[in-house]
């Protein structure tokens, strides 16, 4: 009902925003703007729609419980809202690292240069 | 709602918080602080598309839009309360007018029987080389013995009715009793109420029946309060004691409802005619089951070639629903108003229509305004479909609400003679579908259409266009105008319905029934042929009854009039002396004592009376009428002449009885004046009067004229009868004027209802060209302002309005006056009698139309003519 319409470029962007966010939430709990700003530091392309798309992927992984979301204190001493990871979060994380881990090592296995015939 | 909305606010802190940041971090790095506000809004992107893509995640969106959507089409349609006042009561009337006709229609002629398959059954037809439609044709019982043999038919039953006289109460009673093969119940599949209906052993190997009798629900109701333990008591029934064996539902009502069934008795010698109608053996076509009847026919035919035409004869198998319901003036009068209100459907379909476009063509500015600031095409669509539904179902509902109260009323109306005796009018829920389906389906699409021709992406043209319609909507406006045109022909097609209806009515009114109904009572008096078996002691009877009645006080004169008083009669074939014999011609022929025509008021044009001693004694002598007497040829009096009328002797019933050696032939005294013989509507057949001496059926029919109430006078001639014969009873009494008011009750009810419809078809298009006219005025505001500007007088611009209506509603006239003349032509209208469309109808419709389009005009008028230049100009720039 929600993202069935949207093109498959873009459900690749979210998938690895989603990722993005995990990895973000395992160096420990963050506000949206802090989540903002970490990804944009790593990735220049994921959030160049806007910093907004965000908040759809957070209520995304909300609603899958791989993470929570509760009040806390900004650095510059403001209530705002953190978001960090869940166990499910975290055992997601290292799933789908390992899985882009081993499929780039296959990849990378197909595209190496063949060893000489015969040698 | 709570947590969204709980939930909707922390999104909203958190995204301003997020702005906020960005901010403050933008200002750490050196921008002012406004350009910093903004270079954080615009690396956040769309805030309310994050918000709106963020709750979707909630999975809550659909409910949260429709809501919304729901609200903002209330919001809006409340905000022009005449587009959506005229829009519901147009869907009101569609709906509900339509369905409660067709559920009329669905009672009286598509459902009318709660028999077991009743399309199913046949009646047998013989139709001669000059029949068209073919009757009914009526055989003996030993015939119908041999027509349930045939192997084409599954399964036969025969009807038959006598006179059978209630006694053992405390006043007699009449009543048709109502006779019945054994099988007649299993035949026609509607089980016993109470106890059980007439089996196959009620009727002896013999042919005897037994005394056994099966009640009508009323019959019940009436005689035994609705008691259960009515059921093996007994009735005494042409002083046999019979025991009733069953109580039938209320929706039952073969040939009675509200006498009784009785077993026939299945005597071999008797020729008294029965009903047969028959159910075909699967896999038997119509036509080779009609082949075998017709062998059979020829076979009887050649027994008693009486009962068959002369001249050759083919056998037809006739189906019961099309004789019973789907013939006769009901059927052709209800088939007639169908139609008129799928007119009314159709006007009310247009004018909503009409309206939804003009709704959204004016919109058009508004949606592009949505679009352009990012509203997705799809989601305007649709909000604009949620409102079209709102308004549809909420007229639908009023629709619904209307139909069960015009059902209601029709049923009121409807004159129950008309009708099938088991005809139950109930809302019908597939035609409360189908109109339903109908207007909302229409709603949506006039509602959508501009819609989704206006979302398309070229904004530009609809933004400039602005308030002012061009180029888009003055097709649109077009295509309104031909809408309106439309309208106003389909109403002025009602308006025609209307008036023949109309005119119809009143010139019934109008028709001299050529006899004077006033202070005149009929009442039937029913021998029981048992009790009075020669025409001996009929005659003298009746002779006896005469004297008394004539005698009572208060009473001028006392006549009886079996056969045609009023209207009917037999119609017999006929030879006049001197003239060649037509085969096919009748003379209505009623029996009369000497003091009939001075008891109807009828006057003698020439020649003399019958004479008491002659009515008496039995000459064949008769009177004609005046139609009769152009059977002479011109120059020749007929009063001198004689004719047979084969009537006279050629009886059909053994019940009816004649004197011994009596002769067809009578020789004419007199011509007395005409008097409509058939009925208000019907030409006048040629008649003859003869003495009631001549032929004894077991009814008599009285004709009291009174000097004053005639129905004062009624227990009088009761306790006459009862001192004459205590166990004789009397029919009941009706005055000659109620006879003439039962003439007119289905063209009353023909004009209530078309004049009626008429008239919402009226209001509809009225209504229409109000919208169509004021909307065009609201367009026009800018010219009409350049034109007062220029110095246009007040007048002028009223002249302006006025010719859009004269136009629409001129071409809408001509072009429904010119379907109504070609339809009348085409669908015969036997239900307007003896109108048809002329001069007056037509300047009576054109009236009604300009008046009402005036009407419709002058709100629009009275706008124009108050555009101020100023601000109309001010408008444009």
């Amino acid at each position: 009902m929600t993202t069935s319409d949207q093109s498959p470029q873009l459900e690749l962007l979210q998938g690895t925003l989603d990722l993005l966010i995990l990895q973000t939430l395992l160096r420990g709990p963050a506000h949206g703007h802090a989540i903002a700003k970490s990804i944009e530091s790593r990735s220049e392309e994921v959030l160049q729609v806007g910093h907004g798309s965000l908040y759809p992927a957070l209520q995304r992984l909300l609603k899958q419980r791989l993470i929570m979301a509760g009040d806390g204190v900004s650095e510059n001493n403001r209530k705002a809202r953190f978001y960090r990871l869940t166990a499910a979060g975290r055992k997601k994380l290292f799933a789908e690292t390992s899985k882009w881990q081993r499929f780039s090592e296959a990849i990378a296995r197909v595209l190496s240069p063949l060893p000489e015939h015969g040698k | 709602m709570n947590w969204w909305k709980r939930r909707s606010e922390q999104l909203d802190d958190e995204m301003r918080k997020h702005i906020e940041f960005e901010t403050q971090q933008n200002i750490e790095a050196g921008m002012p602080p406004h350009e910093a506000h903004y270079a954080a809004l615009r690396k956040f992107g769309n805030l309310s598309s994050v918000k709106e893509e963020s709750r979707e995640v909630w999975g809550w969106i659909w409910m949260e839009r429709l809501w919304q959507d729901v609200r903002y089409a209330v919001r809006g349609l409340l905000k022009s309360p005449g587009f959506t006042s005229v829009a519901l009561l147009s869907l009101l009337m569609g709906i509900g007018v339509t369905t409660a006709l067709f559920s009329v229609v669905y009672g009286v002629l598509i459902a009318p029987y709660p028999y077991a398959k009743p399309d199913e059954i046949w009646a047998l037809g013989v139709l001669g080389p000059k029949d068209r439609p073919p009757g009914w044709h009526s055989y003996s019982r030993r015939e119908f013995f041999e027509i349930q043999k045939l192997p084409a038919f599954a399964d036969a039953m025969a009807t038959s009715f006598e006179p059978v006289l209630l006694t053992g109460g405390t006043n007699p009673q009449s009543f048709y009793g109502i006779l019945l093969t054994g099988n007649a119940f299993h035949f026609i599949g509607v089980p016993a109420l109470l106890g059980r209906t007439i089996q196959p052993f009620d009727i002896k190997g013999d042919g005897e029946p037994a005394p056994v009798v099966v009640l009508t629900y009323r019959f019940w109701q009436q005689n035994f309060n609705g008691d259960p333990g009515a059921i093996g008591k007994t009735l005494v029934l042409n002083d046999v004691r019979h025991t009733i064996i069953g109580v039938m539902p209320p929706r039952f009502g073969w040939y009675t409802n509200d006498s009784f069934w009785l077993p026939m008795r299945m005597n071999l010698t008797d020729e008294t005619p029965t009903n047969v109608i028959v159910r075909l053996r699967p896999g038997v076509s119509k036509e080779a089951a009609e082949q075998q009847l017709q062998n059979l026919n020829v076979r009887f035919a050649a027994e008693k070639p009486r009962n068959f035409p002369k001249d050759g004869f083919r056998t037809q198998l006739m189906n019961y629903m099309d004789i019973t319901v789907a013939s006769g003036e009901m059927a052709s009068s209800l088939h007639l108003l169908s139609l008129a209100v799928g007119f009314l459907l159709l006007i009310s379909c247009v004018n909503v229509a009409n309206l939804q476009l003009a709704r959204t063509t004016t919109r058009r500015r508004e949606i592009a305004v949505r679009l352009s600031i990012g509203a997705g095409r799809a989601r305007l669509v649709r909000q604009l479909l949620t409102e079209s539904v709102l308004l549809s179902l909420f007229g639908g509902a009023l629709g619904i609400a209307f139909a069960l109260g015009v059902t209601r009323v029709i049923a009121m109306l409807i004159p129950a003679d008309y009708i099938p005796n088991e005809a139950r009018i109930t809302m019908n829920g597939y035609v409360l579908l189908f109109s339903f389906a109908v207007s909302v389906l229409t709603g949506i699409l006039f509602g959508l259409t501009p819609a989704i021709r206006c979302s398309r992406p070229d904004l530009v043209d609809a933004l400039k266009d602005g308030g002012r319609g061009t180029g888009a909507s003055v097709k649109g406006q077009a295509i309104r105008t031909w809408l309106v045109i439309a309208e106003v022909a389909l109403s002025v097609m009602l308006l025609a319905g209307a008036v023949l209806a109309i005119r119809g009515f009143s010139h019934l009114l109008n028709v001299n029934p050529g006899f004077q109904p006033e202070k005149t009572l009929m009442v039937d008096i029913p021998l029981n042929p048992k009790r009075y078996p020669t025409i001996e002691q009929r005659n003298r009877f009746d002779r006896e009854l005469l004297e008394n009645i004539a005698n009572l006080p208060g009473v001028r004169s006392a006549a009886i009039g079996n056969g045609g008083l009023p209207f009917g009669g037999a119609r017999s074939s006929y030879s006049i002396e001197g003239q060649p014999e037509a085969p096919d011609k009748r003379i209505v022929t009623s029996l009369i004592s000497n003091d009939y025509l001075r008891t109807l008021g009828i006057p003698l044009k020439r020649g003399r009376q019958m004479t008491l001693q002659e009515v008496t004694t039995g000459d064949h002598l008769a009177i004609i009428n005046e139609t009769a007497a152009k059977l002479w040829p011109a120059g020749e009096d007929p009063i001198g002449r004689r004719i047979k009328i084969d009537a006279l002797t050629d009886l059909g019933s053994p019940q009816i009885l004649i004197p011994a050696g009596s002769s067809a032939e009578v020789t004419v005294v007199g011509i007395a004046a005409d008097t409509r013989n058939q009925g208000l509507r019907d030409v006048t057949l040629p008649g003859a009067y003869v003495p009631y001496t001549l032929v004894a059926p077991p009814n008599r029919r009285l004709a009291i004229r009174t000097v004053a109430d005639p129905l004062k006078i009624l227990n009088a001639v009761r306790e006459r009868v009862h001192e004459m014969d205590k166990d004789l009873p009397l029919g009941r009494p009706v005055t000659l004027q109620e006879i003439l008011g039962f003439e007119t009750v289905e063209p009353r009810f023909n004009m209530a209802l078309f004049s009626c419809f008429a008239g919402l078809g009226l209001a509809l298009a009225a209504a229409g060209i109000y919208s169509v006219i004021s909307y065009d005025v609201t367009q026009r505001a800018h010219e009409i302002g350049v034109r007062f500007a220029l110095g246009a007088k007040r007048r002028d611009v009223l002249v302006l309005v006025l010719r859009m209506v004269v136009k629409v509603s001129a071409l809408g006239l001509i072009v429904g006056l010119c379907l109504s003349v070609v339809l009348e032509r085409v669908v015969r209208f036997q239900v307007f009698a003896a109108t048809s469309f002329d001069a007056i109808s037509a300047i009576g419709i054109i009236g009604v139309l300009f008046l009402i389009s005036v009407m419709a005009a002058v709100l629009p008028a009275v706008k124009a003519g108050r555009v101020d230049p100023v601000i109309a100009l001010r408008h444009e720039a």
